[in-house]
């Protein structure tokens, strides 16, 4: 096995805020009071990644993604526990390690706000040190798979959200970083653009062996980019496996939807009621889904049970979905943590 | 340095550009700094006007016109705040950004602020400065400056420059601290307005306050440049008077740098 390129060992977050009250009374309060409110956003995560991963970071609003991000990223000092990213801890050596990475992220802009773009790729090429080839050829490589050139000249303030995201990330890439950070790089984006976006991050990943964290509420973007899924819940680590373990593991159930091809009559009804053991049906105006698990049968099966009973004009089989899997282990999680 | 050069300096030529881009904002810009030069410059004549003396505070009438428009001009281009910036950045939480990337914070700031001097030191000081030389010399019949004083003068005005902008950077770092910085830059400028000597000369103040005012920083911002130029300094007073900038800027330097190291622990970003 190769060396670990992150490492998180038992980090913990806390933000202290002051106690804030209600109403104007409440302001004058909160004026004298020393009363504080600890917010424990990230709780004894721990987790290691390897070079040239793509690793997707999911959990639900509030969970904790953004400030992990942050701390690998070393705008953040961890409450306790250990960081580190490529040999170094990112918060001790900031400057030192801002040069092994690249962030985007998505809700704020990492672009000087009154260069104009073209500017701004010369000013990271002086401050990275990139060589006028490297450069070139990078820029080349970001007008192709991005489309920068059509605003290239203005100024950053003045571009649409899509257009400073591909911007964005270009700015992230040009020095080539070891790793990328990703958060929610696609939020508000059209088809298009998030395809491009997509692309350029597969494209990077394969070309450089660059390792990316992303997070996103777009599973679509884990689908396509990741291998590997880490899903944290109330600051705390609830599932951490490969994309195909997660679909093992959860994405087992399954429903066949069947439309008849004529009204069935009462013997046939029937003889779909005894298969109601051991599989769910729900009956619809022309036809009935059927729901069952995977692991105790196999489509086929099913398939050929019904098409026994009655004569069918048309079957949809509908697997389970990132999505769904994702939503009942948010879901699961809140049941156990409430 | 070239290499240094090359990373900060867009951001100081950006500064000039878009200052000459936006005309409209030039003119009401011009407009603004004469309307408030006149109103000032009245001011003092009608206080003249109405003195048994020819001599007020050491300033005979004609030095307190050159003091009128040089303290002005000065501290317009000296006094390019980043306090408000640092502000803004730390709210909507785009300090983040220069902690991500290795390039230092408080130099691109200087740097843009740079833009903005080199800016306001053509539109419209170079041309009131000369104008003023003109009329000191055709008017009130005072010779020409000399280079050496011009010179004095000048490098004095670059050190005001780097006093405020350190003074203000330590300033800024309080948006870390306290949500409230807009307000307080409210005050912090009408503080400085007395304690640099731009509304009323230092030497209007009773000893004892100069003397204080003396180990402050405030003074190195305009009235030492100002005072330079009208030859109100020995030679030997220059000199000392220039040391004690340069100290300001060191001075100033480190306490920014020691600021930002303890602040940067702490640092917390706000939002997303
Ligand atoms: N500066 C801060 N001060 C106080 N609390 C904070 C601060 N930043 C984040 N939090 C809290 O920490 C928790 C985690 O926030 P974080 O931004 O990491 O969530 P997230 O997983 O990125 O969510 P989202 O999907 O909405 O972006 C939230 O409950 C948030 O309220
Ligand atoms: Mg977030």
């Amino acid at each position: 096995m190769s060396e670990n390129l992150i490492e998180l060992n038992n980090v913990c977050k806390e933000f202290v805020t002051a106690k804030h009250y209600p109403g104007f009374k409440g302001a004058v309060k909160g004026l004298f009071s020393k009363e504080t409110v600890t917010k424990t956003a990230v709780d004894d995560i721990s987790f290691a990644i390897q070079e040239g991963e793509m690793v997707g970071y999911i959990g639900s609003n509030g969970a904790g993604k953004s400030t992990t991000i942050k701390m690998m990223s070393g705008i953040l000092t961890p409450t306790s526990g250990s960081c580190v990213v490529n040999g170094l801890e990112p918060y001790r050596e900031r400057k030192k390690n801002a040069r092994n990475i690249g962030v985007v992220f998505g809700q704020r802009t990492q672009l000087w706000w009154d260069l104009p773009l073209g500017e701004t790729y010369t000013v990271l090429k002086e401050i990275y040190e990139v060589s006028k080839n490297d450069f070139e050829e990078r820029m080349a490589f970001f007008n192709d798979v991005l489309n920068l050139q059509e605003f290239m000249h203005s100024t950053v303030r003045t571009l649409s959200l899509g257009q400073r995201m591909r911007a964005d990330l270009a700015a992230a890439l040009l020095h080539n970083p070891k790793v990328l950070y990703l958060d929610e790089p696609t939020i508000g984006l059209d088809v298009v653009v998030k395809d491009r976006i997509r692309q350029a991050i597969r494209e990077i990943n394969q070309n450089y062996n660059t390792t990316v964290i992303l997070t996103t509420h777009d599973l679509n973007d884990i689908e396509e980019l990741c291998q590997r899924i880490i899903i944290i819940d109330a600051g705390k680590k609830i599932y951490d496996a490969t994309l195909d373990q997660l679909k093992c593991d959860y994405g087992d159930s399954c429903s066949v939807l069947f439309e008849w091809k004529q009204n069935l009559d009462s013997n046939q009804e029937d003889m779909l009621q005894t298969l109601g053991g051991q599989l769910v049906l729900h009956k619809q105006e022309k036809g009935i889904q059927v729901c069952f698990s995977k692991k105790e049968c196999s489509v086929a099966e099913v398939i050929a049970k019904i098409m026994g009973i009655a004569e069918v004009k048309d079957v949809q089989i509908k697997e389970t979905e990132l999505t769904d899997i994702v939503k009942r282990i948010y879901q699961g999680s809140e049941g156990k943590t409430v | 340095m070239k290499k240094y050069l090359r990373i900060y300096w867009p951001f100081a030529a950006n500064q000039i550009k878009s200052n000459f881009v936006y005309k409209g904002r030039f003119y009401l810009f011009i407009l603004r700094k004469f309307l408030g030069m006149f109103i000032y410059y009245y001011l003092w004549m009608a206080i003249y006007a109405s003195a048994s003396s020819g001599e007020l505070g050491g300033f005979s009438r004609s030095e307190m016109i050159l003091y009128v428009f040089m303290s002005y001009t000065i501290s317009d281009m000296v006094m390019v705040g980043i306090s408000s910036e640092i502000g803004y950045d730390v709210t909507d939480g785009s300090v983040a950004m220069s902690l991500t990337k290795p390039i230092d914070y408080r130099t691109r700031l200087v740097f843009k602020s740079l833009g903005v001097m080199i800016y306001r030191a053509v539109v419209p000081t170079l041309f009131i400065w000369i104008g003023l030389e003109i009329y000191k010399v055709c008017k009130l019949g005072m010779p020409v400056t000399n280079p050496m004083t011009m010179t004095a003068t000048l490098l004095s005005v670059l050190f005001s420059f780097f006093i405020y902008i350190f003074f203000d950077y330590c300033f800024g770092m309080l948006a870390f601290v306290t949500t409230y910085i807009f307000g307080m830059n409210i005050i912090k400028n009408a503080t400085l307005n007395f304690l640099t000597g731009r509304l009323i000369p230092i030497s209007f103040f009773p000893t004892a306050l100069q003397k204080i005012f003396s180990f402050l920083p405030f003074t190195a911002m305009t009235y030492v440049p100002v005072m330079i130029y009208l030859g109100k300094y020995s030679g030997m007073q220059v000199l000392e008077q220039l040391g004690k900038q340069a100290l300001w800027v060191v001075v100033l330097y480190l306490f920014g740098s020691f600021l930002w190291k303890k602040i940067e622990r702490r640092i917390v970003i706000l939002g997303g």
